[in-house]
């Protein structure tokens, strides 16, 4: 990249920003829907999920990441801390003991509707697109703001690089052009993990909490979470004890900063001219009063 | 000069402000404490509180010795505290007055009765109790709880109490305990075959027909709650019987046993040098007694004779001008799998149909017949008490699967309200066996044969079991009634009739995510979810681990390979395209 497109990238990227350049695709119209414009994401039944750790092996393998060892002795282990998504790890599974038992949660990247992260990064290195997964490209600079502005605390940084890029889960991006499911789902042992577009799998969660209302909390954790995500849980027992926040709010993140960033550009453009036709008035003051001054001397003069 | 002085202003405001933040911040007080209720046995101690008078206590609770007192008093009697009605029975109220209404009133009352007495006989240099408040409310008995667990008055208790009646009254003589009311003549009689349990009248909080509503407003007026009548009934005759013990004295026991009591009442082992204690019949009023906290079981009781009031062992329950067939139905058989009859009859002892007509009547709260028979919820209903019986943990393997049957819906068929319309009487079915079918002995399944070696699953152990767990119950015998019944627990969507052999899991689940319906269960998933379903439902330990099933590959650990390989299939494939990617 040489600097002229660099420059370029980060000017866009700036004027973006501060245009305040918000996503809507999460309010899709019913034309929308019915075209096929619409989000996709997966359901995770946590009250299916057996811990087996087969996901993470999946999406190592075709992420090309190093390797997780599954098996059943390493699992025990594994599963004694709660884990946080890493540069090498897109998806981690945790275990909770809670009233109901043990649950076991996978966590990546949620792909909220109307994500945080694209609206922070400067270079549009993270991109929503309009088929609802959040992918990076290449021309992430390493500035993480995104990591600030997740929720979610997904995004990670590789540190151990370089030439450090931000990595995290991409809802399998490169295998969805090509029309197969995200790895994670299609190894499923319990099928835990449902692959559709939005409407279909909340549909199906909420169908599967209504046939059986004992099991589920009446609750599906992002549907209105942040705005909506594309990454919904079901869970048997309330969200925040295994491991969800619960003061997340529905409003989307991006909306937090739109005044501000909606104001930026009128006072970027405002002030100027303000203080321009403030300094003309007071010019034009000053003539008029040199110009009286002068008159009232020449009247002087002439008497 | 003006400057200086509005500096001077400021600055002492601004200090004020701090001094009067600082002063706020630390003049909040520590919270108090919260105590934690501290739960002690009850050893016959009774807990003087009164919340329902009082509100929140200004002083600790008290807590009452009564077992000290009964001592004290064993000759005069129990009367000195507790007043005695018109028929000299003891009401077991305390204080014996009250007088005026309020908070006051009943405070003044406890006072006078217990600092009173404490009073006189100190002043007769008797050993007395404290006179003084704090001696009474004491500061360790404010979150003391003492929970008095509830009586059961069981089969067991019933049985034995229907010898012992019969012992000393010669005859059955239920109208000991048994009573009702006529409203008309306003007093008590009793008449056999009749009897009712006592909550069917003293229970206040129920709300009932008009015809009992009549008798519970009686009830409810003088205040006889079935706390207080059982107290009152139970403990005036059990304070009878130890009277006539406490007496007995030198005299020779067997001379005033010799004419009532048979010997083996007394001496039930072989060896007549032994006989069970006096207590046994001669019942000690000690609230512990009665107040065990321990209940029998229905195994325990199955050998206890059931209370007779005459019912059939065996009817056939007909409706009149009812659409459905007449049920068989063994009385016999239910009275043994329930604690109380009131599990089932749950206001009257009456049958079901004189208060629920095929129509619905106020006496059964509008609920007709058929929903008195097959409401799923509750638990008096055939149907609810059934549905409740397969939530047990040997039946939920299969039946947390299988929707319960309720009639409501269109879901049940022919053959299933057959099993119970007959239309005349049935004989139990024949235990299952398997005997003459071929059943595989063990499944090889290959689905995970990259990772792992084949799961070798017990088929057979597994049929062994669920046949064990049928033929154990008589509830699922009588219901399942073929061996097919128990294959369809697993073998879930099989069409007897039309398929000649049970359909393997394969012939539905599809081992690819199904291209239509990506909900459906794939085969990996099926598989995990049965077997694992099952396990959890019925708490089996085993099964739980990966490694119980799936053997390490003994190639060593392999890639989830398939997931690469199935990217080439799919690419071509434009249907799974249609799901999971529009254009």
């Amino acid at each position: 990249m040489d600097r002229r497109t660099f420059l370029k990238i980060i000017g866009t990227g700036v004027a973006g920003a501060t245009t305040g350049d918000l996503l809507t695709a999460g309010k899709s119209s019913a034309g929308e829907r019915i075209s096929g414009k619409e989000f996709y994401g997966i359901l995770v039944d946590t009250t299916r999920c057996i811990g087996c750790r087969r996901c993470e092996k999946a999406c190592a393998e075709v992420n090309g990441l190093p390797n997780p060892d599954i098996s059943e002795g390493t699992n025990e282990t594994v599963f004694q801390s709660l884990r946080q998504t890493t540069d090498k790890q897109y998806t981690v599974t945790n275990k909770y003991d809670t009233e109901k038992g043990t649950i076991f949660v996978p966590k990546r990247c949620m792909h909220c509707n109307q994500p945080g992260c694209t609206v922070a990064c400067p270079t549009k290195a993270m991109k929503k697109r309009p088929t609802g997964h959040v992918t990076w490209d290449s021309n992430c600079i390493g500035c993480r703001l995104c990591m600030v502005s997740c929720p979610f605390d997904v995004p990670k940084f590789e540190y151990g690089k370089a030439m450090p890029n931000i990595q995290k889960c991409n809802l399998c991006w490169d295998r969805f052009k090509q029309g197969v499911l995200p790895a994670c789902v299609e190894v499923c042992p319990t099928q835990a993990l449902m692959a559709g577009t939005r409407r279909q799998i909340l549909d199906d969660g909420k169908r599967r909490i209504s046939m059986n209302p004992d099991k589920y909390v009446d609750h599906i954790f992002g549907e209105y979470e942040v705005g909506g995500t594309s990454h919904l849980y079901l869970s048997a027992v309330p969200f925040e004890q295994i491991g969800f926040r619960k003061d997340l709010g529905t409003k989307p993140y991006p909306e937090y900063s739109s005044f501000y960033f909606k104001t930026v550009p009128l006072v970027a453009t405002l002030t100027p001219l303000f203080m321009l036709a403030v300094s003309a008035a007071i010019k034009m003051g000053k003539e008029s009063q040199k110009q009286k001054h002068e008159e009232k001397h020449e009247e002087k003069g002439k008497h | 000069m003006s400057r200086k002085l509005l500096f001077l202003f400021i600055s002492v405001l601004y200090l004020i402000l701090i001094a009067s933040g600082l002063t706020l911040v630390y003049s909040v007080g520590n919270p108090e404490p919260v105590q934690k209720p501290v739960s002690a046995a009850h050893d016959n101690k009774i807990r003087i509180a009164h919340t329902e008078i009082f509100g929140k206590l200004q002083r600790p609770q008290v807590v009452f010795d009564h077992k000290k007192h009964e001592e004290a008093y064993k000759k005069e009697g129990c009367s000195t505290c507790h007043p005695v009605d018109s028929k000299n029975k003891l009401i077991f109220n305390f204080p014996k007055t009250i007088k005026g209404k309020g908070k006051k009133a009943v405070m003044k009352a406890f006072h006078d009765e217990c600092i009173e007495c404490h009073k006189k006989s100190g002043a007769e240099n008797k050993k007395t109790g404290p006179v003084t408040c704090n001696n009474c409310h004491k500061k360790e008995f404010a979150m003391l709880k003492k929970p008095i667990p509830q009586a059961e008055f069981d089969f067991y208790d019933h049985n034995k109490h229907v010898k012992i009646m019969k012992e000393k009254f010669g005859k059955d003589d239920c109208g000991q305990c048994h009573h009702t009311y006529d409203v008309k003549d306003q007093k008590l009689y009793s008449k056999k075959g009749t009897e009712e349990s006592c909550s069917s009248c003293h229970d206040l909080d129920k709300k009932r027909g008009p015809e009992l509503a009549a008798i519970t407003k009686v009830a409810a007026s003088k205040g006889l709650s079935v706390r207080k009548i059982s107290h009152q009934q139970c403990l005036n005759c059990h304070l009878e019987c130890k009277d006539s013990y406490m007496n007995v004295g030198s005299q020779d026991v067997h001379k005033i046993h010799n004419e009532k009591i048979a010997c083996n009442s007394c001496h039930i082992a072989d060896d007549y040098r032994q006989a069970v204690s006096c207590t046994e019949c001669h019942i000690p009023t000690d609230c512990s007694k009665c107040h065990t906290g321990k209940y029998r079981t229905t195994a325990e009781l199955n050998n206890v004779a059931r209370p007779d009031r005459g019912q059939r062992a065996i009817s056939l329950i007909d409706i009149e001008n009812s659409s459905m067939r007449e049920v068989p139905f063994n009385h016999q058989s239910h009275e043994k799998s329930v604690k109380s009859c009131r599990t089932c009859h749950h206001e009257t002892l009456k049958s079901c149909k004189a208060c629920h007509s095929l129509t619905g009547k106020p006496e059964g709260k509008g609920i007709n017949v058929a929903n008195a028979y097959h409401r799923m919820l509750a638990e008096q209903s055939c149907t609810g008490c059934h549905n409740k019986m397969k939530a047990q943990k040997e039946c939920a393997g299969c039946h947390y699967y299988i929707s319960a049957m309720d009639v409501g819906t269109m879901n049940p068929k022919k053959n299933n309200c057959s099993s119970c319309h007959a239309g005349k009487q049935i004989a139990m079915p024949k235990p299952l066996s398997y005997a003459g079918n071929n059943i595989k002995e063990e499944v090889e399944i290959k689905v995970l044969q990259k990772e792992f070696e084949p799961s070798k699953f017990p088929h057979r152990d597994v049929l062994n079991k669920l046949v064990k767990v049928s033929n154990d119950s008589k509830l699922a015998t009588y219901f399942h009634r073929d061996i097919q019944t128990l294959c369809n627990g697993c073998h879930h969507q099989s069409n007897t009739s039309a398929e000649l052999q049970m359909p393997r899991c394969g012939n539905c689940h599809m081992v690819d995510y199904d291209k239509q319906n990506l909900n459906k269960t794939s085969l990996l998933s099926a598989y995990h979810r049965q077997c694992q379903g099952c396990h959890e439902k019925m708490d089996i330990s085993k099964g739980r681990k990966c490694s119980e099933c799936h053997e390490a590959n003994k190639k060593g650990p392999s890639a989830i390979t398939q997931i690469k390989n199935r990217n080439v299939v799919r690419q071509n494939t434009t249907s799974m395209l249609n799901v999971w990617h529009p254009k």
